[in-house]
């Protein structure tokens, strides 16, 4: 398990996705960002370099129409 | 003949082949029933009576001189409102979209109405699909006709509430992460998340590009065979869309499930997310059925469920983010609270982690199709019967298991059917699992359950 963000950090992550939120809405974001880094926790694992993601391109699906 | 809004597709065209029912009665049964009822439910948050009769009266008309299309023909239906409809407002229940009118239908409408359908209006659903039930965005939550206080579920609320109370014998919704088979669950009725790619998203309002599933809900399997018939194919403009040969749903449907060998993931049920003793109890109950009918139950280890729910709430939020994101940073206060909870977090996901979950969900995908190689189909509860219509903890997306989402990951089709009512009359719900593209056999199971049980003699009283 990583250090859990501050909520400092977390104002920080917000302003670099340009959430640059109003007061009222940023205990939500922290309150859920905790939930969201205890997933993200626990899929970070070692995996193999090959190891391929679920959304590889298909080429197949951007045939056009017409073909 | 019985209130002609609670007859089942497969029963109104029966009785329209044979000249005792019309396309114009049926619509107006329907519709006199949304127009004196719904104001209990709040089903729908369109209702496009003038269309609904226009299109009745074609179908009777064309009915009457020739063949009928397909069995929808003449068939009132409608929509949940995340699906476009060209000239008819599409607001997924946000104030971000209280002015959408698309320009054109989307593929599923375009099939419907192809095939003969009569469009009633659109459904309430939870905010784009995702965050509720909510009382801060453009239209109130639907409500469950077998009890006004309790939730119909989400987020194809209304849709499942419209089926259910007898407004229209069809509808479609979407499911990301069991947005189909939960409100048909607390509804009672039949609904179907058919496998990833086989029904075209084209013109749905997305929530998860990678996760989301277009599929059809009705009071019966049977019913549900036959929109399936008419939504499923290929459609080159969802990139997402698969090009496979559509069966004949309907023909599968022969009542037999001798042989059959039904997976029982054990492990999610007495630990990881185990339900409570009444719908475990319902469960049990209809695999007996399921033995009497020849089938045979065996356990299955399927991988923990906690890896399922990670890796699709990981990938949902990611996505979600970045379709809402414009609006997120400009004008967040326009969401209803409960989605900009379950969203927001996700401008914070990096894409390593959003990767790491797709690496995840490739792992799980393959587990579970493993396992469906060694049995016919899985089964287990649905959910639990309907909880009360009122606001749940926004992080309960976050912290509640879901018996559900897995099937969204592997991209699975899933039925959730009737099993029983609860002491308080509210509905139990059974769900049955197949490989991939095996929608014959799920359908199969489920039609042979429903007619070896009383549980579609019931009907909600409003």
């Amino acid at each position: 398990m990583t250090k859990p963000p501050t909520d400092e950090d977390i104002v920080r992550l917000a302003r670099q996705a340009g959430l640059d939120l109003p007061a009222e809405f940023m205990p939500e974001l922290i309150e859920a960002y905790g939930h969201v880094r205890q997933m993200v926790d626990r899929v970070s694992v070692a995996r193999p370099r090959g190891d391929e993601p679920a959304h590889v391109f298909v080429a197949s699906a951007f045939k056009p129409v017409t073909d | 003949m019985s209130e002609p809004a609670f007859l089942t597709i497969a029963e109104a065209s029966r009785l329209f082949a044979k000249r005792e029912l019309s396309p114009v009665e049926l619509t107006e049964a329907c519709l006199r029933r949304i127009e004196t009822l719904d104001s209990q439910l709040d089903s729908f948050v369109a209702v496009t009576a003038e269309r609904a009769r226009a299109e009745a009266k074609a179908a009777e008309a064309a009915i009457m001189t020739s063949r009928p299309l397909s069995r929808l023909h003449g068939i009132p239906y409608c929509l949940k409102d995340i699906f476009d409809t060209a000239g008819i407002r599409t607001t997924a229940m946000s104030k971000l979209l209280a002015d959408n009118v698309p320009t054109r239908d989307s593929h599923c409408l375009e099939k419907l109405a192809a095939a003969g359908g009569v469009l009633l209006g659109k459904n309430a659903t939870w905010e784009f699909a995702h965050g509720g039930p909510s009382w801060d965005v453009l239209f109130p939550p639907a409500r469950n006709p077998w009890d006004r206080t309790c939730s119909p579920a989400g987020s194809s609320s209304g849709s499942a509430a419209a089926v259910a109370a007898g407004f229209a014998p069809a509808t479609l919704g979407s499911d990301t992460g069991g947005s189909i088979r939960s409100p048909a669950a607390a509804c009672g009725i039949a609904g179907l998340k058919p496998t990833y790619g086989l029904v075209s998203r084209r013109g749905v309002l997305p929530n998860c590009f990678s996760q989301d599933h277009a599929g059809p809900l009705a009071w019966t399997t049977e019913d549900v065979a036959i929109l399936l018939q008419i939504i499923a194919g290929h459609d080159p403009e969802d990139p997402g869309s698969v090009d496979v040969a559509i069966p004949d749903y309907a023909s599968a449907l022969t009542g037999n499930v001798k042989g059959l060998v039904i997976g029982v993931p054990v492990p999610w049920l007495e630990k990881e997310a185990p339900p409570s003793a009444p719908t475990m109890a319902a469960f049990e109950a209809a695999l007996d059925v399921f033995r009497g009918l020849g089938a045979s139950v065996r356990p299955v280890a399927l991988p923990p469920i906690e890896q399922f729910d990670d890796a699709k709430k990981i990938i949902a939020i990611s996505e979600l983010f970045t379709i809402h994101a414009a609006d997120l940073r400009k004008r967040p206060e326009l969401f209803g609270a409960s989605l900009r909870y379950r969203i927001i977090a996700g401008g914070l996901v990096r894409a390593e982690d959003y990767i790491q979950a797709m690496r995840l969900r490739t792992e799980l995908a393959r587990s579970l199709q493993a396992v469906l190689a060694t049995v016919d189909l899985l089964m287990l509860p649905t959910a639990e019967p309907a909880g009360k219509l009122e606001t749940v903890p926004h992080s309960s997306l976050f912290t509640r298991p879901s018996l559900t989402a897995a099937f969204n990951v592997g991209g699975n089709p899933a039925l959730s059917v009737c099993s029983g009512f609860d002491t308080r009359g509210l509905p139990f719900s059974l769900q049955i699992v197949g490989r991939l593209f095996d929608e014959p056999t799920v359908l199969r199971a489920g039609d042979a359950y429903e007619k070896a049980t009383p549980w579609r003699d019931r009907r909600p009283v409003l």
